[in-house]
């Protein structure tokens, strides 16, 4: 049986700068899979290929069997393979309630769509008590939970979140984690994050993503310590 | 008192052209972000076909209404296709779109020319008779249009705040990436946005084929009063533009009753200065 996403020799940037350089990763069916690495190594530019924002220059893409290196991102989330992006404001102008109940754009998520709104608001119950608040005035932790919120909406079938927790205060930061491993009951992850810890938490496998390449897959069985993470981050004389 | 009134009602009738004409042209602008200049000829062709279908075929007023409508929106779309889309993601964007618009509008008008000629054409009324409000009498047609064009934009808001196809339009206005990502077809987007502001031109021309003489510049002052409206409204609310229209509308009416025609526009474009210079969002845009 095939993968479930499969990222052969990806190589992708911005005009002449090359930001991924020939990254070969695979999810499976029914595991979680984390990255993570320093800031500016190419984590975000990763995602947003993966997701048809950016085209990769080399390399394929493969979801679920498909194809999917030069398919549109609306192509894309229709297959299933839907974003949350970090720190997003979405639409400023719009309430958290007509935010939500648009991201159930696709075709598959329609049908859906108020079962998962109800999922959404017990999830995220700050969501459900701000309905009908524009998403430009909410703080950053509820732009986070109204991001993902969205994401859920699109039905997906792998969920990418990029550094979910960034900037949240510790106490936002365990509702949420909570909040995500209640989703990853059900909906396979893709996470990018800084928090080891709570990667390994979350999921099976973690890639370690520095200067746009893998430079180390880690498992259970080979789950580095704190030391060693800290090594990763700062270089082993930190 | 009878001239207060006339002057009141030919304001509204005025005020309820332009809001379909800018409405239009806003829809486009918090879409895509680009000021389509080709809008007044888009209107300009709407009126023109509409007239060949219901005139010179001699198929009816009711087909030429929706032939007139529906060939603005394809030619918009067209417009987007040919002049917008090859420039997307142009950091340089809105000034190039400025430069191919206005070519787009140079050349619908001549093409307009050439099929149509030189002559003037007129669309008989869509419905005879007068209507007297208050003791002022204006025509049917007239009176037509103030009730159908806040029904039409009443439709549009409702469709721009409560469907799927009408909320993507505002998403991708606020955030492309974002849209993108929940799953919503951007491009496809931006060519609705334009097919349904060209249809609103459309519609406004065969409205406006009724009043005025039909010639390949119908569009031009109706495009510059548009321009007017959407920034004295402040950019991006329909309901600013939609107020902002019928101010405008009911201010060139009394200017055209106190300063006469001649001087009208000077005072209307004088009346933007001074509103930017206070308010440099519009009169209805936030600060």
């Amino acid at each position: 049986m095939s993968r479930f996403l499969e990222v052969e020799g990806m190589t992708a940037g911005y005009g002449a700068v090359t930001v991924l350089r020939n990254i070969s990763l695979y999810v499976d069916h029914g595991e979680n899979v984390g990255l993570f690495g320093p800031n500016g190594h190419g984590k975000t530019t990763l995602l947003r290929t993966l997701s048809g924002l950016m085209r990769a220059a080399m390399g394929k893409v493969r979801f679920d069997g498909q194809d999917i290196s030069r398919a549109r991102p609306w192509e894309i989330v229709g297959l299933g393979m839907v974003q949350a992006q970090q720190g997003n404001t979405l639409f400023g102008e719009m309430e958290i309630a007509e935010t939500l109940e648009l991201a159930a754009f696709n075709r598959r998520a329609r049908e859906k769509a108020a079962a998962n709104l109800d999922r959404i608001y017990t999830l995220f119950p700050r969501l459900a008590e701000r309905k009908r608040q524009k998403a430009k005035t909410l703080s950053g932790g509820e732009r986070q939970m109204l991001s993902i919120g969205a994401a859920l909406m699109c039905a997906p079938r792998l969920l990418l979140l990029d550094e979910p927790t960034l900037g949240l205060s510790p106490r936002l930061k365990e509702e949420l984690a909570e909040a995500l491993r209640a989703i990853s009951q059900d909906v396979p992850l893709v996470v990018v994050e800084q928090d080891v810890e709570l990667l390994l938490a979350l999921s099976n496998r973690l890639y370690l993503i520095e200067h746009g390449e893998v430079q180390r897959e880690i498992g259970k069985d080979n789950a580095p310590d704190h030391q060693e993470i800290m090594d990763m981050y700062f270089g082993e004389h930190a | 008192m009878d001239t207060l009134i006339s002057t009141l009602l030919s304001g509204v009738v005025l005020g309820a052209l332009y809001a379909l004409m800018a409405s239009g042209l806003s829809l486009v602008w918090t879409t895509l972000g680009v000021f389509n200049f080709a809008h007044g000829a888009l209107m300009t062709i709407g009126a023109f076909v509409a007239w060949t279908v219901s005139e010179a075929v001699g198929l009816g007023l009711p087909a030429g209404v929706v032939a007139g409508v529906a060939s603005a929106a394809l030619l918009g779309v067209v417009v987007e296709y040919l002049l917008i889309r090859p420039f997307y993601g142009r950091p340089n964007m809105l000034l190039i779109t400025v430069m191919t618009t206005l070519a787009g509008m140079i050349i619908l008008e001549k093409g307009a020319q050439m099929i149509w000629g030189a002559r003037l054409k007129q669309l008989p009324r869509l419905i005879d008779g007068e209507v007297s409000i208050f003791g002022a009498v204006i025509s049917a047609h007239e009176a037509l249009i103030i009730v159908v064009a806040p029904l039409i934009l009443l439709a549009l808001w409702q469709f721009t705040t409560r469907t799927y196809l009408g909320r993507s339009l505002r998403a991708v206005g606020q955030n492309q990436d974002a849209a993108a990502l929940l799953g919503i077809n951007v491009s496809f987007t931006f060519a609705l946005a334009f097919g349904l502001g060209a249809a609103l031109a459309g519609l406004t021309g065969v409205l406006l084929g009724g009043i005025r003489f039909i010639t390949p510049s119908l569009g031009a002052e109706p495009l510059v009063k548009a321009m007017i409206v959407v920034i004295f409204g402040g950019l991006g609310s329909l309901g600013a533009t939609v107020g902002a229209a019928f101010v405008i509308g009911l201010a060139e009416a009394f200017l055209v009753l106190t300063l006469g025609l001649y001087w009208t526009p000077f005072a209307l474009f004088l009346g933007l200065i001074a509103v930017l210079i206070f308010r440099p969002n519009g009169l209805f845009g936030r600060v």
